[in-house]
């Protein structure tokens, strides 16, 4: 039980800040894409079995993130006057929080059948999750600006660094689309190697993770959108 | 008739209360974000209020203190008749805004003391009106509109000043900084100079909530002259002081653990605004709320980009809270006043 404060007091003015639970959701989403990286290498490994537990922790870290964007939805009432607009900062979370959402489906997709295609093809899988990873890990240190933002109340010096970090993580989200073709054309030259089966699970798979780097340039650019209309 | 009169007795421990209370809660609301923004610590924070507050009260509220005592009803008229009278109407008048104030506390309602003693002193006059002591046209409807006025402009007020201030620290100083979080560093030490100010400040007008009808019985009883006694003034200032560490260092604590958005570049542009708005009503003779003007500092901060966020239904709910008290203290203060000339006192 809440203890009940015999007070008449200004405190109602401050409503929680949607900031904080926003810089851990987009953390959430990091950490989701570090367990899928280690997915990747497990299941390049043939370790079937840590590919498995990894995806459960996925789930677990799904769902946190799920739960906090639903804190920020839920306290952002129509009364609440944020320094941005909060429609703005709504459109901004929906693809933020995509990035989990596709790293759990990705991860759930390796635990349904084996590698078994070439050395060549396991190679790229691997850069092109490192790839995924590194514009992901930009993308949290975007958001992470945010507080500075704040801080100094949107100082037109810490607005250009936000921005600078926006076209860096839009310039990697290009690089993963560029490697994302190239393996692909590799996956369907497989075919006869591990069959129409297999090429459609590679598929599903390249395909699964370059869309979380669409996810995070997709983020990144709303919260520029965030940023500058404010 | 001496001082040992019940009625006066009374008087002076009805004022007591009322002072007590804002001392409790409306001082420590005011003083609450210095903690917030961790400025200074909580007993720091007691020392600077009880030494300015009180200073505040007996160098600058004398003036207010008359508004409350004579600006709105026209004791002077009413003595003619019986000065017993106005003894009474104002402890009626004090023992209705300490009943609401009391009530509003444990709702948690954003309920002001300046509110509810201009609506319980109102109630006073319009009873004495409704008896036929006084005409209506005699009870200064001017003045009242003045002050209910300036209860709609101080918070807009506060807004305004506190939204310029911000801006220009936040155009000349953070802006311009490459640690923003050193330039908080040193506000602490302006936050701690605002700090007295706002303690200042609000003893300047809010000790007039408690010792106006003080004031007002004992005049109209003779027992005063024209100018207001270091004395009476001295009640409000040490109730407030005693309220302020028997209850309100609780409510600071709350304010200022809950309060961390309020840095103190934010808390000092918040802070110097309400003292200024409420400085400048006790100069004009006009009692205001200190905690709404506060509210309008922060919303004005808010504006000026400062704040993560700011929750704006408080404005519905402080402008409800307005339109009820009046009424309702003017309403308990008259039936309090008929019960007491019913018990013959």
């Amino acid at each position: 039980m809440i203890k009940k404060e015999y007070i008449r007091s200004v405190l109602d003015i401050f409503a929680s800040s949607p900031f904080k639970p926003l810089g851990m959701h987009a953390s959430k989403g990091g950490e989701a894409v570090r367990k899928l990286n280690e997915a990747v290498i497990a299941y390049c490994d043939g370790n079937a079995q840590r590919v498995e537990e990894l995806s459960q922790e996925i789930d677990v870290i799904e769902h946190e993130a799920d739960v906090l964007k639903q804190t920020i939805r839920s306290e952002l009432s129509s009364s609440i006057m944020l320094p941005v607009h909060a429609s703005d900062l709504l459109d901004f979370l929906k693809p933020q929080d995509s990035i989990s959402d596709v790293a759990q489906e990705v991860s759930y997709w390796f635990t349904l059948r084996e590698f078994n295609a070439s050395d060549e093809v396991r190679q790229s899988l691997l850069d092109l999750m490192d790839k995924v990873l590194e514009t992901v890990e930009v993308y949290e240190e975007l958001v992470s600006t945010i507080s500075e933002l704040l801080e100094a109340s949107f100082s037109k010096r810490d607005v250009e660094e936000t921005l600078s970090l926006v076209i860096k993580v839009e310039e990697m989200e290009h690089q993963v689309d560029v490697a994302e073709k190239e393996l692909m054309r590799k996956v369907f030259q497989q075919e006869d190697n591990i069959g129409g089966t297999g090429v459609y699970h590679l598929a599903r798979l390249v395909d699964g993770i370059g869309d979380i780097a669409d996810k995070a340039e997709h983020a990144a650019d709303r919260l520029r959108t965030m940023v500058i209309r404010r | 008739m001496d001082i040992l009169d019940p009625t006066v007795i009374l008087l002076i421990f009805a004022g007591l209360y009322m002072a007590w209370n804002i001392g409790a809660n409306d001082l420590a609301n005011s003083m609450g974000t210095s903690v917030g923004s961790g400025a200074l610590s909580i007993k720091q924070v007691i020392i600077i209020a009880g030494v300015f507050e009180f200073a505040g009260a007996i160098f600058f509220g004398k003036r207010v203190t008359s508004t409350i005592a004579k600006g709105i009803v026209p004791i002077d008229s009413i003595n003619l008749i019986d000065p017993h009278l106005v003894a009474i109407g104002m402890l009626a008048a004090i023992l209705a805004a300490g009943f609401w104030i009391t009530l509003a506390t444990f709702y948690n309602l954003p309920v002001s003391t300046t509110h509810s003693i201009v609506g319980a002193v109102l109630g006073f006059g319009l009873i004495a009106a409704f008896q036929g002591i006084i005409g209506y046209g005699d009870i200064n409807w001017f003045i009242l509109a003045k002050i209910v006025v300036s209860w709609l402009v101080s918070p807009l007020l506060g807004a305004a000043i506190a939204f310029i201030i911000f801006s220009l620290i936040r155009y000349f100083i953070l802006q311009k900084a490459y640690d923003p979080y050193n330039i908080e560093k040193k506000f602490v030490f302006l936050q701690i100079l605002t700090a007295c100010y706002i303690a200042f400040a609000h003893g300047s007008n809010d000790v007039a909530n408690a010792v106006g009808p003080i004031y007002a019985g004992l005049s109209s009883l003779n027992l005063v002259g024209e100018s207001i006694p270091i004395w009476v003034m001295l009640v409000g200032g040490i109730g407030m002081v005693i309220g302020l560490g028997t209850w309100g260092y609780r409510v600071i604590e709350t304010i200022g653990t809950k309060i961390t958005e309020l840095t103190p570049t934010r808390g000092f542009s918040a802070e110097f605004a309400t003292a200024s708005v409420v400085v400048f009503h006790s100069y004009s003779s006009l009692p205001i709320s200190t905690t709404h003007t506060l509210v309008g500092s922060v919303i004005g901060v808010g504006l000026a980009g400062g704040l993560a966020a700011v929750d704006l239904s408080v404005i519905g709910k402080i402008v409800v809270s307005w339109v009820i008290t009046v009424p309702v203290a003017a309403l308990t203060s008259a039936l309090i006043f008929l019960g007491l000339i019913g018990v013959g006192l």
